[in-house]
């Protein structure tokens, strides 16, 4: 069992009155990609600043890669991507990304040599245009994410640290980010990323933590979170309307516990004790048409929903994103 | 350290290849000269004012002293009116004063004078007129004045008038010249007084300039974002270092240009000055005062000292404000601190050894102007100049402790502008 690429021991971090991260533990596997899931405010940013020496905890201990994230070197191995993006306006891309990579100690040979690389793989050098020259202001806001990626990226980091990736990406570049993730993956780096879309989560980790208010609810293996939640859940899918009788079947709390309507589908929790064969045949003596009736393990949005609670739910908390 | 390095060379390089950088060191000497030589040459004009006769004279005194300095007057500027004398008893005064005040202001006179009781027993006169805040003019009547006076009082102990003329005829100018511990210097007084102000009024400008730059520069980090990216690979007083120290090699790298080329145009003055139409004797007049080279590591020193205080201050102003609108105004106290040793700059070049001067040459913050400015007109005591040292680099490393800390937490704060209380806690939390 190699070191952990990450293993946070007790952390607390308080910003005058309020506790931004209580007394939080996590780790977080080598070669995992692990998500660190929450709402807005939950603490997320906080945890990852930590993780990099930007804030200071006020108790606990935090190693990287087996290492205190404190020892000289230990920041150089991560690459991050804060949420809040920006560059130097004025600098030409290739004299940013030189300075990023030189930062982390890159020689700046080498660096001028993985910079062409990437600037060829993202297409911002071809043969027409070579972007790398120009200033980071002349280039769209699309270019200026991947410039910001390579920064990430350039200096061939063990651990990937990506806070909020997908937000403000259009699904073209969510895309490629996902690629990216799972490549990095492959090539046996580890990826953490923080987001409140749990679509994504669900798809990509591995593993994952969520947090709500500092405070951890739940991590691990994203199967064993599932598995642990039971398989107490419902996929239903609905051909045509739905009909009153139906619905009144799905406000039956004795049944069912929890039905969160998606339109034509619907993510069903049963009631404690309750038989999903006895709310099947009701579901079609109501008249419902069911294209799809599914026992299934809960997304880890419904987990989400049942285990911070809507207290913990925000504006822009969805599974859908 | 390697990080630092990388940082300053960014810093350096970025702010040294801007057009700004290259405009500014360009024509820096010329904005320069302009500004210190132009006001300068204006109000030490020797040649007064070609209408000085053309004036009221309203005497008193009941003597013949008005028409002693009319005659005076009149011989100065032969091409312009004589002055009008009008001899009055003491009550008319006022009244005369009002019509001469109005004729000034049609312009039927340049300005009128006041001879009295007072005057006669030589206290003081009163000039009221369109030159009266030429001091030149002013000087040269109160000169006239004074030599009629004494050439009355001279007659009226019985000495024959034709000798009282070539007696009190003493125009006497001062020439001086500037004696220091090693002697006389070639240079004159004056020489040295522009020499101390030039390199006073530099110190400001590049402190006020490239620290305001730095401060800029932070908010710049901070507004873009890309504070936290860098913040993660190496600490923020790591960060501050390396970017105030980049952003004082421009500084240097620009006076060093400018000495250059001060010095080559000072190689190839005579031609120069021709091409403006000065003789070419002029340019030998030309002198540069001498410095000791123990006088010049004192100025670098205190170059540095000041620079690095007045740098650090303004990186934490910057990391303060999360927006332009408000760092101008969050940068006022530090400015004041700046300027407040601007303004007492003038006093200070009058009388160099004044208690002022010397409180000011000890403070921290206008000590980087003052010493160099006091050690470029007068002799200072080396213990002054130690202790002035000290106390700089005092100040400047408690400026730089407390700038640290609150650009540690301000760089990644945004919002409302820190009310005082809030960056004492700052300090303390950081």
């Amino acid at each position: 069992m190699p070191e952990p690429a990450v293993a946070i021991a007790n952390v607390t971090k308080r910003f005058d009155a309020t506790v931004a991260v209580k007394d939080l533990s996590l780790v977080v596997p080598r070669g995992a990609v692990y998500g660190l899931l929450g709402p807005n405010g939950a603490g997320k940013t906080t945890t990852i600043r930590m993780m990099l020496d930007i804030i200071a905890p006020d108790s606990g201990s935090i190693s990287i890669l087996g290492r205190p994230h404190l020892d000289p070197g230990v920041l150089d191995r991560i690459g991050y991507l804060p949420e809040e993006r920006g560059l130097y306006k004025k600098m030409q891309v290739r004299r940013v990304l030189r300075f990023l990579a030189e930062l982390k100690g890159v020689k700046p040979k080498d660096a001028d040599r993985r910079i062409n690389s990437w600037l060829e793989r993202l297409s911002l050098t071809t043969s027409e245009k070579d972007w790398g020259n120009s200033k980071i202001d002349e280039l769209s806001r699309g270019m200026q994410q991947k410039v910001q990626f390579i920064g990430t990226l350039v200096h061939e980091p063990e651990l990937v640290i990506l806070d909020e990736p997908f937000s403000g990406l259009d699904p073209i570049n969510a895309q490629a980010l996902k690629d990216t993730v799972v490549e990095l993956k492959r090539d046996g780096k580890t990826v953490i990323f923080s987001t409140h879309l749990m679509d994504n989560a669900e798809r990509l980790c591995d593993s994952v933590c969520i947090i709500a208010h500092g405070e951890k609810v739940l991590d691990g293996k994203v199967d064993a979170v599932k598995e642990s939640q039971g398989s107490r859940n419902v996929a239903l899918a609905l051909d045509g309307g739905t009909p009153d009788a139906v619905r009144t079947v799905l406000q039956d709390r004795k049944l069912v516990a929890r039905a969160d309507d998606q339109n034509r589908f619907f993510e069903i929790e049963l009631a404690t004790g309750a038989d999903p064969q006895e709310l099947l045949q009701r579901l079609v003596a109501g008249g419902a048409r069911v294209r799809r009736f599914e026992l299934v393990t809960p997304s880890l949005h419904q987990i989400f929903l049942e285990r911070v609670g809507a207290s913990g739910v925000e504006e822009g908390i969805s599974g859908h994103g | 350290m390697g990080k630092m390095l990388v940082v300053f060379k960014r810093e350096y390089l970025e702010r040294v290849r801007s057009k700004w950088f290259l405009i500014a060191t360009l024509l820096g000497p010329v904005f320069l000269g302009v500004i210190t030589v132009l006001p300068i040459a204006l109000a030490s004009r020797t040649k007064s004012s070609d209408r000085l006769s053309d004036v009221i004279i309203i005497d008193a005194t009941g003597t013949d002293l008005g028409a002693r300095v009319s005659k005076a007057l009149a011989s100065t500027t032969p091409n312009a009116p004589a002055p009008r004398l009008k001899v009055v008893i003491a009550e008319q005064v006022a009244r005369e004063e009002d019509r001469a005040t109005h004729q000034v202001m049609n312009h039927e006179a340049v300005g009128y004078m006041v001879l009295d009781a007072n005057t006669t027993a030589g206290k003081d006169m009163r000039y009221a007129g369109r030159n009266a805040t030429a001091l030149i003019d002013v000087d040269n009547i109160e000169r006239m004045v004074r030599q009629s006076l004494l050439g009355q009082r001279l007659e009226r102990e019985g000495i024959d008038p034709n000798r009282v003329a070539s007696l009190t005829n003493v125009r006497l100018d001062a020439k001086t010249e500037k004696i220091t511990d090693k002697g006389k210097e070639g240079a004159s007084g004056l020489t040295s007084f522009f020499f101390g102000y030039g390199i006073a009024l530099v110190l400001y400008m590049m402190i006020a300039i490239y620290g305001q730059s730095i401060m800029r520069g932070v908010l710049e980090e901070k507004t873009t974002r890309v504070a936290e990216v860098v913040v993660s690979s190496v600490k923020p007083d790591t960060l501050l270092a390396g970017k105030i120290l980049g952003a004082g090699l421009v500084a240097v790298t620009q006076v060093s240009a400018w000495l250059l080329m001060s010095f080559l145009m000072y190689q190839v003055r005579g031609p120069l000055l021709r091409v403006f139409g000065a003789p070419a004797m002029a340019g030998a007049a030309i002198k540069i005062p001498s410095v000791a080279p123990i006088v010049g590591v004192a100025l670098v020193l205190f170059f540095i000292l000041g620079f690095l205080l007045y740098a650090a201050l303004f990186g934490a102003v910057g990391a303060m404000v999360s927006n332009q609108e408000d760092v101008q105004q969050a940068a006022t106290p530090v400015m004041l601190l700046l300027i407040a040793s601007l303004v007492f700059m003038q006093p200070i070049l009058l009388n160099p050894s004044s208690t002022l001067a010397k409180t000011m040459s000890w403070m921290p913050f206008s000590a980087p102007l003052m010493m160099p400015l006091r050690m470029a007109l007068i002799a200072i005591p080396w213990y002054e100049i130690v202790g002035a040292l000290l106390s700089v680099a005092i100040g400047c490393w408690i400026a730089i402790w407390a700038s640290a800390r609150i650009y540690r937490v301000g760089l990644l704060m945004y919002g409302k502008k820190p009310s005082f209380r809030e960056l004492a806690r700052w300090i303390r939390m950081a």
